[in-house]
């Protein structure tokens, strides 16, 4: 325990009662760079002190020696002026010899005094240089720099922690949400490419070891706007660090963390309650949605791509049949579990024996023609490649296309690079556990009633899913708008107050364009929560009840004319009801004397 | 014994001594101060600032801001000084000297408080 108040305060608290309000532990996260710094002060004074002392003694001795004036008189220089010459001469600018030529004695301690303050100087700009290039110096500083970027933040940001393919991904979405991040990495290039990444936002980066409390703190774990955290790296046991630290220190926040362990994910949720993200378990997930409702997968992962997105194909596994599994690690037993429950066979194909052998399970190489030819592929309806080992996948997909052509194939892909040759491939379904992080935490934290409608979407069936592809296609083009969400309250819909409580705003007529309410707005309102019970695609009927909120999707331009609707009075009379009111004060005083116009507005009026 | 303690001591002592030895006698009277005396206060001063860098000690902070101020003031003297002697139409006059006299007492005082210092910290070392 580094600072024994914090022991004497474990000591007391439990004495008393434990209070209910999470304590806010305070851990100085600036005292280890401070610390370097003073170190590197304490380094300094050597130097410093023999430059104070090189530059007394030539001073003073100057000043001792006597000289001669103009006039022949024996002069002595001042302690002022001997300095100034010592000044300009110690630092090698060399004016000459002022106030008066020198005498030889003069000289003489010049001379000695110059190798005394060249020494003297080499030695004090030597050991500050030495100590500007020192690696933990460097570090300490680039340390202080980051804290102090990130105490100055003054909007809400997620601290992301690994900045690996998933945190990439996530944190295009997130900037191009307008959503402030801070970044931990354990590497250095890592850092350096999230600086060359083109962000709209400044987003600060400290290369340090995340499961280190004091370097989350650092990286504003206890700042007040810090609005969650996301442990995405490849470490299962640095992101249970991670939601464990988050979790002690600050019981308040969300916690997103990525595993792909069943046993760490519940060492996760013994901490409070973490949103654990596991890609293998969530693409079993997404293949049976895929084999039961391929439109509602269509829209899931479209959804979930985040904005700009392009609209992914449909694809049509086959829901019937026998499918074989390669590489029953935990990745395969995931898949298999699913696809079993899914209502199909499943071969699976194992090189090592593990335990004692399951039915259907085939041992041996599967990229030999050999084994997978023993799996009877000529009959098989779907094929996974799901090994760790990008070349044995991409070899045994190629093998079983050959052996029959019409298999759907699935596949896993683990590094980056690889991505190229599994295009090539044209595998029907394709992991990459990056991206399923990337995704599924982008769809739990831009906003939440997006994650809720996620939830919900699947039990509204195959046929909805379609129609709402459709009308979103219609209405937004190929690539996914942004989502957006308002809430009917007097804050974001001001010019709304009186009506909303009187019932009488219908969803379809506020989505007409102010220029023309003939014209509706080209957007979708995915999702409504009326005091937390969710409605998914209201209608244009669905009358609308004070603080409802709503999520749309829609192009930027349709978000404004909306947004004016609900702000500016005299739009929303328009919009709503066709009728015209001044939006100056002044006139809408003088419309008053002129006879009132028709009930509807004439509340709003007063 | 801590010879850091011991250098740092002697150091201070040292400042506060000379700082003193220049500050004594009428405070009008070039005469009586001798400007070497200045100077060696100065430089010596100097070397307990430097000595004190670094210390993350409360009581190291307070020395550290004790001896930049004792610095402060015998910069700001050594200057006016330097302004009487080599710019001023008047040389050393009785106001000059005043000035730079009455600027190296304040510079006594905070010397006088970084000694203080010193002797709390030793006596409560002993104590402990």
């Amino acid at each position: 325990m580094s600072n024994p108040l914090l022991f004497f305060a474990q000591i007391f608290s439990r004495r008393h009662p434990p209070s209910r309000v999470p304590v806010r532990v305070h851990i100085d996260s600036v005292s280890q760079a401070s610390s370097t710094i003073f170190l590197f002060m304490r380094r300094m004074r050597a130097p410093l002190i023999t430059l104070i002392i090189i530059f007394s003694v030539s001073v003073v001795g100057l000043t001792l020696i006597p000289g001669v004036d103009p006039g022949g008189n024996v002069a002595y220089i001042s302690l002022f002026e001997s300095f100034y010459f010592m000044s300009y001469t110690a630092t090698t600018i060399g004016f000459g010899e002022l106030p008066w030529p020198f005498t030889a004695q003069q000289r003489l301690w010049v001379t000695f005094s110059i190798y005394l303050s060249v020494i003297g100087w080499a030695y004090a700009i030597g050991s500050l240089l030495t100590l500007v290039q020192d690696r933990s110096f460097r570090q300490a500083l680039a340390l202080r720099r980051f804290t102090r970027k990130v105490a100055h933040l003054r909007e809400p940001f997620l601290l992301v922690v690994g900045y690996g393919r998933a945190g990439e991904l996530l944190a295009k979405a997130f900037d191009s949400l307008g959503q402030q991040l801070v970044v931990i990495d354990e590497s250095s290039d890592r850092v350096d490419a999230l600086d060359l990444g083109s962000y709209h936002a400044d987003i600060p980066g400290l290369v340090g070891d995340a499961a280190n409390p004091h370097h989350l703190t650092a990286a504003g774990l206890n700042h007040p706007f810090c609005a969650g955290v996301l442990a995405l790296t490849n470490n299962d046991e640095t992101n249970l660090a991670v939601t464990m630290t988050a979790a002690l220190l600050r019981p308040d926040l969300p916690v997103v963390s990525r595993t792909v362990s069943a046993t760490i994910a519940e060492r996760m949720r013994a901490f409070g309650t973490p949103a654990v993200v596991n890609p293998f378990d969530r693409f079993g997930e997404h293949l049976r949605l895929a084999l039961n409702a391929p439109a509602s997968y269509q829209l899931l992962t479209w959804l979930e791509a985040g904005p700009g997105a392009e609209l992914p194909d449909r694809g049509s596994p086959p829901t019937e049949g026998r499918w074989v599994m390669c590489g029953y690690g935990r990745f395969g037993r995931e898949v298999t579990g699913d696809l079993r429950a899914a209502g199909l066979k499943v071969t699976i194909i194992e090189p090592l024996e593990r335990g004692e052998p399951e039915p259907g399970v085939i041992v041996g190489d599967a990229s030999d023609p050999r084994v997978l030819a023993r799996a009877d592929l000529a009959s098989a309806v779907g094929f996974v490649a799901g090994t760790d080992d990008d070349t044995t996948n991409l070899s045994m997909l190629a093998t079983a296309r050959r052996l029959n052509p019409r298999l759907f194939l699935a596949a896993r892909q683990n590094r980056p690079a690889s991505a190229a040759l599994f295009e090539a491939m044209r595998v029907d379904a394709l992991l990459v556990p990056t991206e399923v992080v990337a995704h599924e935490v982008y769809a739990q934290v831009s906003t939440p009633m997006l994650w809720r409608f996620i939830q919900e979407m699947p039990a509204r069936g195959d046929q909805w899913a379609a129609e709402l592809i459709q009308r979103l296609r219609y209405n937004c083009g190929r690539e996914l708008p942004a989502l957006w969400k308002v809430t009917l309250n007097h804050e974001q819909a001001p010019a709304l107050d009186g009506w909303i409580a009187e019932g009488r705003v219908a969803l379809g007529e506020l989505l007409r364009s102010p220029e023309d309410r003939d014209r509706q707005l080209r957007v979708v309102p995915l999702l409504m929560l009326r005091n937390g019970e969710p409605v998914l695609t209201p209608d244009d009927e669905t009358v609308l009840a004070p603080n409802d909120e709503l999520l749309f999707a829609g192009e930027g331009s349709e978000r404004r004319e909306l947004e004016s609707t609900l702000v500016v009075d005299s739009t929303a009379a328009y919009v709503l009801f066709d009728q015209h009111i001044p939006s100056s004060w002044l006139w809408r005083k003088l419309s008053r004397k002129s006879p009132a116009p028709s009930t509807q507005s004439g509340g709003r009026l007063r | 014994m801590n010879l850091e303690k011991v250098v740092f001591g002697f150091f201070v002592l040292l400042a506060a001594t000379l700082n003193f030895g220049f500050f004594i006698g009428d405070i009008s009277n070039p005469d009586l101060h001798n400007i070497y005396e200045l100077f060696a206060a100065l430089a010596v001063s100097l070397i307990a600032t430097v000595l004190k860098f670094g210390d993350r000690t409360q009581i190291g902070a307070v020395h550290l801001a004790t001896s930049l101020v004792a610095d402060l003031q015998l910069v700001a003297a050594s200057v006016v000084w330097v302004w009487a002697q080599e710019i001023s139409a008047e040389g050393m006059s009785a106001a000059a000297t005043a000035s730079v006299v009455s600027l190296s007492g304040g510079a006594l005082l905070a010397k006088v408080v970084s000694v203080v210092l010193l002797v709390i910290e030793t006596v409560t070392f002993h104590r402990g």
